[in-house]
């Protein structure tokens, strides 16, 4: 007590600014110890929450294979499903336990197929986990929206399309990139028609990630690209790129020739990416009489185009080229040069005197 | 001088070095609570991201990682079966021994089965010239693996011949005594698949200390809290920097600074600007200032951008010898760079980055040791006066004290809510210890540290790397 009264009389007679500071370390003080006990407290919610996820990851895992492979034996699964889902519909209503739920029928779903597949899909149609999802369409956080989304096209939840077609222009990205995922998972090529009014730009993530869900499938009917190679999107057209190539579309060759004017330079060189991987012959001429007003990047392309299809016909075009002053313009050249007039090749390396990079001539003559 | 005026003076002091403490802890309190919002942000959109899809596409960008290695012997063999086991469908490793005097190269010719071939290096970027040459291995397993065996030059000359020998799109340079987990270049790889508005030209990822860690076959098993108090306090500092500090500059899209042991770039544009710096120590640091002052100069709209994720990992020095040597070199770097580009302090011209990003660095990491000097000089020669206040001195130091405590529990509590790496029992209590002790038992010595290097970079212009000693990833657990 006096300890405290002499604390007490020491502080009043401070100035101000050694008041404040005394304060401030004081909440600074009370601070540290709250964040001291908190920490400790998490670590603990921490290590419990991971315990209780695998208890319960196998507690379900364990519940659902048996249900499920009961029913191939002794063809009694309507009962027990419906007894199971009574209990998944309890447990529901507890987000951690929902989760986990979910997520054990995922994880089960993607490691098995036919009939054990569609009982997994029937538990989550039959349950309320549906109407949960349906829930998170309509939260006002983009994360749940999301989730709402993702765990449909996971489910393969074809009856919600209306719902989440709404969402096609969402502001946030993400679930914009769901609602894409959504489609293009169940609705295949038609799912991309989504594609023919699209303002926001398509970013390569997202185009990688449609692409891989696209080439999972068999025997399907690819639709006309035209239109899309045409968008005024130019996410679009990148995309629309990738398919005709992916997808070997040589009826569009009229209209990538047209893209090699394109106003952009990403899909100029993409599209002659395309006539490179396509073979077409008629570009030569075009990309011979355009090549000198190309960029540094197009006229690379060119030549790399050109490595798979030069002929006698390109000589003079291919020794213009020889003493470019791009590295890998020079070399592209040179090498063509040496494949399909060797003589004249070897007469470049008579004059060689005028080649700064000798290296470059001896690699070729080597290899 | 009369007294009064004398007072005067040590007024004007003493407000002067409030104003920078007060500025000093106001910068960092707003770097944390930006970096809060960053995390939040991050960990709700990547759990929507599927990384499996990039894993396997035929369609991935290609990327090659570049590993520089002097005199790595010790454990080059398991490091590089590391980097050639990432999960990444498009990518390569180019080792460059740069003119090593140990037996790197033959252990790898060795263990890869490597060929001298001929190969046609494009010469972009100045270099010193080969040794032995470039190898490739003749068994298909190793398919990746390039390494090319030059006369020395120092890492920056051998990350540039590195950018020299690549084929791909964006270039990973790492050092190679360093740990990548499997997925770090699918995560690495994203920002610049992802945004659509500006140009990624780089991409930072996060170091973590892997002292007294389990290591196997090149692959993270366990992760362990180190014994020595040195190797905790530089975790407790390195979960700081990248959780707190780095997470809030990558949000004002204002990094400075990208770890020279992994980081990812747009390799036209690193090529562009002229490869690494060989005069400077601080090669890594200069690389991403001078792209962004080339940027935007150019006006393009570009971002820096920054993986949280612990996906490299590496061993970090366990006395203070070594750690002085470490910090020294960084210090003389940070100087390097900050000298060599002063035409951005200050400059409306390159908005965020002269008028924010460098400033800061300047005024904080830059000047801090300085005017902590200067403050222990001043109070040194106040005590001789018989000047001090006591009071103030006391209240002063336990709240300078408080809230670097304060800062390194949030860095705790953040990779607590994020990461979770360290989960043993005890190992809470551990952190938490080492964050009350770590400005008595580290801090010192990074002072003393950057001091050396002020020195060392005014008077002793010929003193570059120093040397590191390594135990080796596989060897740090025992």
């Amino acid at each position: 007590m006096e300890t405290f009264k002499i604390l007490q009389n020491y502080f009043q007679q401070l100035p101000i600014e050694l008041k404040f500071v005394w304060i401030l370390s004081f909440i600074l003080t009370v601070f540290a110890i709250i964040f001291t006990v908190y920490l400790k407290i998490l670590r603990i919610s921490l290590r419990k929450k991971e315990a209780l996820t695998i208890k319960y990851q196998k507690e379900y895992e364990d519940l659902l294979l048996s249900f499920l492979f009961e029913e191939i034996e002794n063809n009694e699964l309507s009962n027990k499903q419906n007894q199971f889902i009574k209990k998944i519909e309890n447990e529901i209503n507890n987000n951690f336990k929902r989760e986990i739920i979910v997520e054990t029928l995922l994880k089960l779903k993607n490691e098995v197929s036919g009939e054990i597949e569609t009982a997994i899909q029937d538990i989550y149609l039959k349950s309320n986990l549906k109407e949960h999802a349906y829930k998170q369409l309509k939260s006002k956080k983009w994360d749940k929206v999301a989730n709402g989304i993702k765990e449909f096209t996971k489910f393969k939840v074809k009856e919600a399309y209306p719902e989440i077609k709404k969402l096609i222009k969402y502001p946030k990205k993400e679930v914009r990139k769901e609602v894409e995922l959504y489609l293009v998972s169940l609705f295949h090529f038609e799912g991309l028609e989504f594609l023919n009014d699209l303002k926001i730009s398509l970013s390569e993530w997202d185009q990688i990630e449609l692409l891989e869900e696209l080439q999972k499938l068999d025997n399907q009917e690819i639709p006309d690209i035209t239109v899309w190679l045409n968008s005024k999107n130019d996410s679009v057209v990148s995309f629309s790129l990738k398919l005709a190539k992916i997808y070997n579309k040589y009826e569009t060759v009229e209209t990538l020739l047209k893209l090699l004017d394109h106003k952009n330079q990403k899909i100029r060189l993409q599209v002659i990416d395309v006539l490179t991987h396509l073979q077409v012959l008629d570009a030569k001429d075009i990309l011979k009489n355009s090549f000198k007003k190309r960029s540094q990047e197009e006229k690379i392309a060119i030549f790399k185009m050109f490595e798979n299809i030069c002929e006698l016909s390109d000589e003079d075009f291919i020794v213009e080229n020889t003493t470019n002053s791009n590295f890998e313009i020079q070399y592209l050249a040179i090498k063509m040069l040496k494949e399909i007039n060797e003589k004249a090749f070897n007469y470049l390396l008579k004059s060689q005197n005028k080649f700064k990079n000798k290296e470059l001539l001896k690699f070729v003559q080597n290899n | 001088m009369n007294t009064t005026t004398l007072n005067t003076i040590i007024q004007i002091i003493h407000y002067l070095f409030f104003s920078y403490a007060f500025l000093a802890i106001f910068s960092y309190v707003v770097l944390s609570i930006i970096s809060a919002f960053e995390t939040i942000d991050y960990f709700k959109k990547n759990s929507f991201v599927n990384y499996k899809k990039i894993l396997s596409s035929n369609i991935a960008p290609s990327i090659s990682i570049i590993a520089p290695a002097y005199n790595e012997s010790l454990n080059i063999v398991e490091n590089v079966r590391s980097l050639l086991s990432n999960h990444y469908a498009n990518y390569d490793v180019i080792i460059v021994n740069d003119g090593s005097k140990d037996n790197s190269l033959e252990l790898l010719i060795k263990a890869y089965d490597l060929v001298k071939i001929n190969y046609l290096i494009n010469p972009q970027l100045k270099t010193q010239p080969l040794r032995k040459g470039v190898f490739k291995s003749t068994n298909p397993a190793f398919e990746k693996l390039i390494v090319v065996d030059k006369e020395n030059g120092g890492k920056a000359d051998a990350l540039n011949m590195g950018l020299n020998i690549s084929n791909s799109k964006y270039v990973a340079c790492i050092d190679v005594d360093c740990l990548l987990l499997e997925d770090a270049l699918q995560k690495m790889v994203k920002p610049f698949l992802e945004v659509t508005d500006k140009k990624v030209v780089a991409t930072g990822g996060v170091i973590r200390i892997a002292n007294n860690s389990i290591i196997k076959e090149g692959k993270l098993m366990e992760v362990n809290l180190p014994n020595k108090l040195i190797e905790r306090a530089q975790i407790l500092e390195y979960l700081r920097s990248f959780l707190l500090g780095r997470m809030a500059w990558s949000r004002l899209n204002g990094l400075l600074v990208i770890s020279g042991a992994f980081g990812m770039f747009h390799k036209k544009i690193a090529i562009e600007i002229g490869g690494y710096d060989t005069s400077t120590v601080g090669e890594d640091m200069e690389i991403i200032v001078r792209m962004r002052r080339h940027l935007e100069e150019q006006k393009v709209n570009y971002k820096v951008a920054y993986i949280p994720d612990p996906l490299c990992w590496t061993e970090a020095p366990d006395n203070y010898k070594t750690f002085v040597s470490q910090r020294n070199r960084w210090t003389r770097g940070t100087i390097e760079v900050l000298r060599k580009h002063r035409k951005l302090a200050f400059n409306p011209n390159y908005r965020n980055l002269g008028l924010l990003s460098y400033p800061y660095w300047l005024i904080f990491e830059r000047l801090a040791p300085v005017v902590e000097v200067i403050g222990i000089i001043y109070f040194g020669i106040l005590l001789a006066l018989r000047e001090v206040k006591w009071d103030y001195a006391l209240a002063f130091f336990i709240l300078a004290y408080l809230f670097t405590t304060l800062l390194s529990l949030g860095a705790i509590y953040s990779e607590e809510l994020t990461y979770h790496q360290y989960k043993k029992k005890g190992t809470g209590f551990k952190l938490i210890l080492i964050s009350l002790l770590e400005p008595f038992v580290l801090h010192p010595f990074v002072l003393y540290a950057a001091v050396r290097g002020n020195l060392d970079y005014f008077f002793n212009k010929k003193k570059k790397w120093g040397e590191m000693t390594r135990k080796g990833m596989g060897n740090i657990n025992k």
